[in-house]
């Protein structure tokens, strides 16, 4: 009889698009799909954008410090200052960051040979950048929000456009990755919770980011060929206000629950409890943060209520209810330290911090819904946009410095990778605290908001001016976060799993081959590699790793 | 009689089963028709909630000189329910191997889609006022502009899985590109009903 049966436990690589041999030079750089260049460029990118916009919150910040008047900046150009540092910080940070980490690490996670349309991600990215560049050139130009060039205003909607399909794009290329390309036996209920946090979060964004698309679409329309019905240039930052509010900010926070609930575990060596119910949640949350129904109303006729939503049924519930997955997740990481023996390496000290961030983000968003507290329109909800973007960044860092072997092949400083991060928390902290403390002094949350209704000017400045401080010190954070990805590493090679990991990424070499692995064990629980470790069961890693070891 | 040893020896040389093929292309292209419609949707929604708030406060909608015909737009809702039926004709002759009805179908496809895009444009040229005159009439050529606009990314798909098919890549049992194509052409008629009903039907 000639039957010859592979190991039960070793399967060949799963099906998808063939790896090809890696190009050299700046080819490497322009003309590659692979999914770890192209994911380190959008988080090189995004970073340098990311510091960007933490330099206009700290100019917008100490305009606050004298209410009576703009005393660094002109006030048209503080005004859009003011929406640049919320568009910048979201759709050229917060949002490729973790689009870039998600291209890198969930084709490892998964156990796939490369990312699903790698041609399309690449695309992507260079679509972002350009159209990144092109944002920021109309703002130079007198475009953007309350812009006065009415071309550059147009340039800017227009190139937004093209960031968001490209922000889309590079989330297609990552949610199918995850849904077709898993490794055998690896079901959805198994999939690390880094990547489906990115299916929840990418589905979410899938369908919110196409409705900022036609929004602005519809803008542009009436910019170029209307007149003006919309409102023009100084209108147009009301219809896109609602993606910095509650509850779609919190949309872009999922993936950031997800890199934690992956951290946790392996720093707690211990599984993560309850990783079923972490998915669930994680769900949850991500369902709850769709919040493309909550934009501000047209008004043809100037008389309906544009925001008939607010402080009604939906609205409020949604803003508590929100609570209710972010807490089970503390709840689930704190029961998963506890129950381990806890090592405090750097990335679970940075997703402890993001947790508390976030976590706070969304408890002040429970007060934002509260209609007698009234403080949607104050500063309180620019500290609670803070909280939730701050802690997404440190989120993102605590990956960095997780995954840093698998996409850079080196181990990243921990002494600058913790002070930065430190600073990040305590500085973002401490400014959207006070933020919120002068949002009950009815602080209002745009620059140009009439001060008729503040009480305590003096004390307001006074806070205002520790915010400032703070967002000067977070702003210090990210730039030595940034300067860890650069400095170079003294401890070479690097060991392929030097955490001890749980999930496949840690299954082949730091950096991975082309192709990921030679060969992909069969996955039968959520911690392939934990099992291995500590339960003895069978789990043959990637030829490539044996031969390294 | 043939013992199952025997049996097991006549399978022995046969190739092996092929692995399952993830449906990379079907995913990613639900993926994308998801976002698609998610762009129209939205402003079908800002059309209706718009509509709704002057009627509540007792004035007309649309503009007194502006007409928004049933005829175009009912031909153009059934031209493109007459394509997804095709559409599905040939995906089904595709997986059956039929390969000239197949051929027949997809281009019976292409031509009903083609065919949407003059009721449109002659919905436009019986409105009677631009597209800049109001606020309604830029909603109106915006929102059906959009929609030709994702009719023609889909006969695009659709041509090019029709001569992918014509060149022999597409066999009965690897149909998933036009499968993918299938399923972005079902989405753009649905986005049509809503657009359909949003502006044809309720005004």
């Amino acid at each position: 009889m000639t039957v010859t049966e592979a190991p039960r436990d070793v399967v060949e690589a799963p099906a998808g698009p063939a790896p090809s041999a890696p190009p050299r030079g700046l080819a490497a750089v322009l003309g590659s799909g692979d999914p770890r260049t192209v994911g380190k460029l959008f988080v090189g990118t995004s970073l340098l954008f990311l510091l960007m916009a933490g330099v206009v919150a700290v100019l917008v910040g100490f305009e606050r410090v004298d209410l009576s008047g703009f005393e660094v900046l002109d006030s048209d150009i503080v005004r859009q200052l003011f929406t640049l540092q919320s568009i910048a910080a979201v759709f050229l940070g917060v949002l490729p960051l973790l689009i870039g980490l998600a291209t890198a690490v969930v084709p490892l996670q998964v156990g796939a040979s490369t990312i699903a349309f790698p041609r399309a991600s690449a695309a992507a990215y260079w679509t972002f950048l350009a159209s990144g560049g092109v944002v920021l050139a109309a703002y130079a130009l007198d475009g953007g929000p309350f812009g006065g060039d009415g071309e550059a205003v147009a340039l800017f909607v227009a190139a937004f456009i093209a960031l968001l399909v490209a922000l889309a794009v590079a989330t297609i290329s990552v949610v199918t990755t995850v849904l077709t390309l898993r490794a055998p036996g690896m079901t959805l209920r198994r999939t690390p919770l880094f990547s489906w946090s990115m299916v929840v979060g990418g589905t979410v964004w899938l369908l919110t980011l196409p409705a900022l698309a036609g929004v602005l679409l519809l803008v542009y329309v009436d910019l170029r060929y209307g007149q003006q019905f919309l409102g023009g240039s100084d209108g147009m930052y009301d219809r896109i206000a609602w993606a910095f509010w509650q509850p779609t900010l919190y949309v872009f926070a999922v993936p950031a629950l997800g890199i934690i609930a992956d951290v946790v575990p392996v720093f707690a060596r211990r599984r993560h409890h309850r990783h079923t119910a972490a998915m669930v949640l994680i769900g949850l949350f991500g369902a709850l943060a769709f919040g493309a129904w909550a934009q501000i109303g047209f008004s043809v006729d100037g008389e309906s209520d544009p925001t008939d939503w607010l402080y009604d049924g939906v609205w409020i519930v949604v803003g508590f209810l929100a609570l209710v997955p972010v807490v089970g997740l503390l709840g689930l990481w704190a029961a998963t330290l506890s129950r381990g023996k806890v090592r405090l390496g750097t990335p679970l000290v940075l997703a402890l911090f993001a947790g508390l961030l976030i976590g706070g983000g969304v408890a002040a968003g429970a007060v934002t819904v509260i209609e007698e507290a009234d403080v949607l329109t104050t500063t309180w909800a620019s500290g609670q946009e803070l909280l939730i973007v701050a802690g997404t960044l440190v989120a993102a860092a605590a990956g960095l410095a997780l995954w840093a072997p698998k996409l850079y092949g080196k181990l990243l400083p921990d002494g600058l990778v913790r002070l930065g991060a430190t600073l990040l928390t305590l500085g973002a902290g401490v400014a959207a605290v006070t933020y919120g403390i002068a949002g009950l002094y009815d602080q209002p949350r745009s620059i140009a908001g009439s001060l008729d209704g503040v009480s305590e000017i003096d004390t307001v400045e006074t806070l205002n001016l520790v915010a400032a401080v703070g967002l000067v010190v977070a702003v210090t954070g990210a730039l030595a976060v940034i300067a860890a990805l650069l400095v170079p590493s003294r401890r070479r090679p690097v060991a392929d799993d030097p955490w001890e990991g749980h999930t496949l990424e840690w299954a082949t070499t730091s950096p991975p081959p082309v192709g990921n692995f030679a060969t992909v064990p069969e996955i039968t629980s959520e911690a392939p590699l934990y099992d291995a470790r500590y339960t003895g069961a069978s789990v043959r890693t990637s030829e490539s790793t044996e031969a390294s070891a | 009689m043939a013992t199952i040893s025997s049996e097991i020896e006549v399978f022995a040389g046969a190739p092996a089963a092929e692995p399952p093929r993830p449906r990379v292309l079907l995913v990613g292209s639900a993926l994308a028709s998801g976002a698609a419609a998610m762009v129209l949707l939205t402003l079908v929604a800002v059309y209706t909630s718009m509509r709704a708030d002057v009627i509540a406060s007792g004035e007309r909608w649309l503009p007194e000189d502006a007409n928004v015909q049933l005829s175009p737009g009912n031909m153009g809702m059934i031209t493109l329910l007459m394509s997804a039926v095709t559409v599905a004709w040939a995906v089904y002759s595709l997986r059956n191997d039929d390969r000239v009805h197949a051929y027949l179908a997809f281009g019976l496809s292409i031509l009903l889609g083609i065919a949407y895009i003059p009721t449109v444009v002659y919905g436009w040229q019986q409105f009677g006022v631009g597209a800049t005159s109001s606020t309604q009439a830029l909603l109106i050529f915006t929102i059906t502009g959009l929609h030709v606009a994702m009719a023609g990314v889909g006969l695009a798909f659709l041509a090019v899985m029709a001569f992918r098919a014509l060149g022999g890549q597409l066999t009965g049992r690897a149909a998933e590109g036009a499968s993918a194509a299938a399923l972005y052409w079902y989405v753009t008629v649905a986005v049509y009903g809503a657009v359909w009903y949003g502006i044809t039907i309720t005004k």
